[in-house]
């Protein structure tokens, strides 16, 4: 295979890139617009003078070995945006509890700040962990290298641009305003051309595999990388009113509009945030463990129920608003059933454990998968339970949403990205372990304790809020005004806040652990067996 | 003219035997016994020795 054989494909994809950035640098009118389209011309015309110059270099010979390089950037990528993610969303936090902490000004708005933190978190972080690790196991399970070599620096520059190109002008009023898919017209184009090369990557990396079967975790991240192309794509169909202004108009209006919305954002919970991760639970925890799934074939049932299911609960977050009722109806039935795979995909994780408990107590990395995996059912009874109509009634429009994503967001999505990388950065860069086991514990009681009291105190503000709005006098009149029910919640935010600067400290520790574990000695070699073999295949 | 009602009916009858009928192909194309193989080599692949071999 000749080194340079997908360099043409990158050109052409990134050429008219290269053009929309000038444009928008000549024709724009706004600076952070203006500035966006100097970006995007720097950072795509740069990758272009490198492409041109591999092209015109003689081939390179292509290592029989795994790429791991893509993802020791993808693991960068993930601690950076993770440090940035958690710092905004604390600060946010204790802005909520004391709120002259506020700015005041147009940029530190609330509703400006918000999304940099969730696409900082959601994109930024877990994006960049989804990739990393992806990468890093469709070689493994392969036993293949990466189909291409210059493919995965156009994937992961090009999703690494489109996350620095949101936040950065979400502060300037760029948006679209539709949650977690706030990036305007000209970014979503550029995460376009990201991802459709990203499918390509794995789907051809798949077609070189040397095993028969293909394991179950690249089924989940295929679903997610797929699902995640369609939702994209659907949900940002957009009219820009010009080349001059960063605005576009959605092509749905109305409660299609708001359908197509919630289709999105529920299911990029849905495969990003949950089937993505469990390609990562399928892999991670049987290879840290040394045991094999407890049920593979669970394992792919599961699969099919949560790819099936997922797709129609959407429209619960549309209760009681002027969607059909049949619509939402059947958005709160798939989101009772989809209850069965979620929780046979824990009882799946949960099991895999058994006969190697031990691990548990002796391995934070495994502590925190194994956390990570009871935080996802209790996430995943919740959301069903708060997906049925009249419990909805009582939590929305509450600090219970906030906490039931923090469950999530914290408790699994992070939880598993820290237990997987402190597994794979020893693996990727050949280390011993990581650099202090004790970091990693402390990390681990900091996240954890963190992440309890947020959403502790998120149950205890949602309940109170909804209580309180609900609460009428014998004639039916409110018995307490809204500020009422603002001022109420002190205790709740200084809690949150409190919550959220442990599990901010946990995090700056990993990145300090990984970072001394990636600057610190390579093992020679590998570990040379000491009582007898190394591993032994489990029963 | 669709109504409510048309809809729900259909989602309850048709709806449910989609949903159902692709459970039970699910479940059998998984659980078929001759497959079994497969799946347990699949399961303990991650666990050994992963080099390359393309």
């Amino acid at each position: 295979m000749d080194s340079r054989a997908d360099i043409w494909p990158c050109i052409l994809a990134m050429v008219p890139v290269f053009i929309l950035g000038i444009a928008i640098v000549g024709w724009g009118h706004d600076v952070a617009y203006v500035m966006h389209g100097c970006l995007i011309a720097a950072v795509v015309g740069w990758g272009l003078v490198w492409l041109i110059g591999r092209l015109t270099d003689p081939p390179r010979s292509i290592p029989f070995a795994y790429n791991d390089e893509i993802s020791k950037w993808g693991i960068m990528a993930t601690f950076v945006w993770g440090v940035i993610g958690f710092t905004v969303g604390d600060i946010l936090a204790w802005q909520l509890a004391i709120p002259e902490l506020n700015g005041d000004t147009y940029f530190s708005n609330f509703g400006r700040i918000r999304p940099v933190h969730t696409t900082a978190v959601i994109f930024g972080f877990a994006g960049n962990a989804l990739i990393a690790t992806s990468l890093y196991v469709v070689q493994r399970t392969s036993r293949a290298r990466l189909a291409a070599e210059h493919v995965p620096w156009v994937v992961l520059v090009g999703y690494n641009l489109f996350c620095v190109l949101a936040i950065t002008g979400y502060p300037f009023g760029i948006t679209q305003s539709k949650e977690y898919a706030e990036p305007e017209w000209y970014a979503d184009l550029i995460l376009l051309v990201a991802w459709v090369g990203y499918l390509w990557l794995y789907l051809a990396t798949l077609a070189r595999r040397a095993e028969p079967h293909i394991y179950v975790s690249n089924w989940y991240y295929l679903s997610f990388i797929i699902v995640i192309a369609m939702l994209h794509t659907v949900n940002n169909l957009a009219v820009p009113i010009s080349i001059s202004e960063p605005k576009s108009y959605p092509l749905f209006a109305g409660v299609q509009d708001a359908m197509t919305q919630w289709w999105y954002g529920h299911n990029a919970v849905g495969f990003l945030l949950t089937a993505g991760f469990l390609g990562i639970m399928y892999y991670f925890m049987p290879k840290s463990v040394g045991r094999p799934i407890f049920s593979y074939r669970l394992s792919i049932l599961g699969f099919w129920g949560i790819t099936f299911l997922y797709l129609w609960a959407g429209s619960h977050h549309l209760h009681y608003t002027a969607l059909p009722d049949w619509v939402q109806y059947l958005g709160m039935s798939m989101s009772i059933i989809l209850l069965v795979p979620s929780w046979g995909s824990v009882l799946n994780g949960i099991l895999t454990l058994n006969g190697a408990w031990d691990k548990v107590r002796t391995d934070p990395a495994v502590r925190f998968m194994m956390v990570a995996v009871l935080f996802y059912g209790l996430t995943t009874f919740e959301g069903s339970f708060m997906a049925i109509r009249p419990v909805n009634t009582l939590s929305h429009y509450t600090d219970w949403t906030v906490g039931h994503v923090h469950a999530g967001a914290l408790g699994w999505v992070a939880f598993m990205t820290f237990g997987a990388m402190y597994k794979m950065v020893p693996w990727i860069w050949r280390r011993g372990s990581t650099y202090s086991l004790r970091l990693e514990a402390w990390h681990f009681w900091l996240a954890l304790s963190g992440s309890l009291i947020y959403v502790g105190a998120m149950w205890n503000s949602g309940i109170t809020q909804s209580l309180m709005w609900q609460t009428y006098d014998e004639t039916g009149a409110f018995v307490f005004a809204f500020i009422d029910t603002v001022d109420a919640m002190r205790p709740y935010y200084f809690a949150r806040a409190i919550g959220g600067l442990l599990f901010l400290i946990g995090g700056c520790i990993g990145a300090f652990n990984i970072y001394k574990t990636v600057n610190g000695p390579a093992l020679v070699q590998p570990v040379p067996p000491r009582n007898g073999p190394l591993s032994l295949p489990a029963e | 003219m669709i109504s409510h009602d048309m809809v729900l009916v259909f989602s309850k009858t048709w709806g449910a035997l989609y949903l159902l009928t692709v459970f039970l192909i699910a479940l059998g194309w998984t659980y078929w016994p001759s497959r079994k193989p497969m799946y347990d080599a699949a399961s303990k692949s991650p666990l050994g020795d992963e080099g390359i071999q393309s």
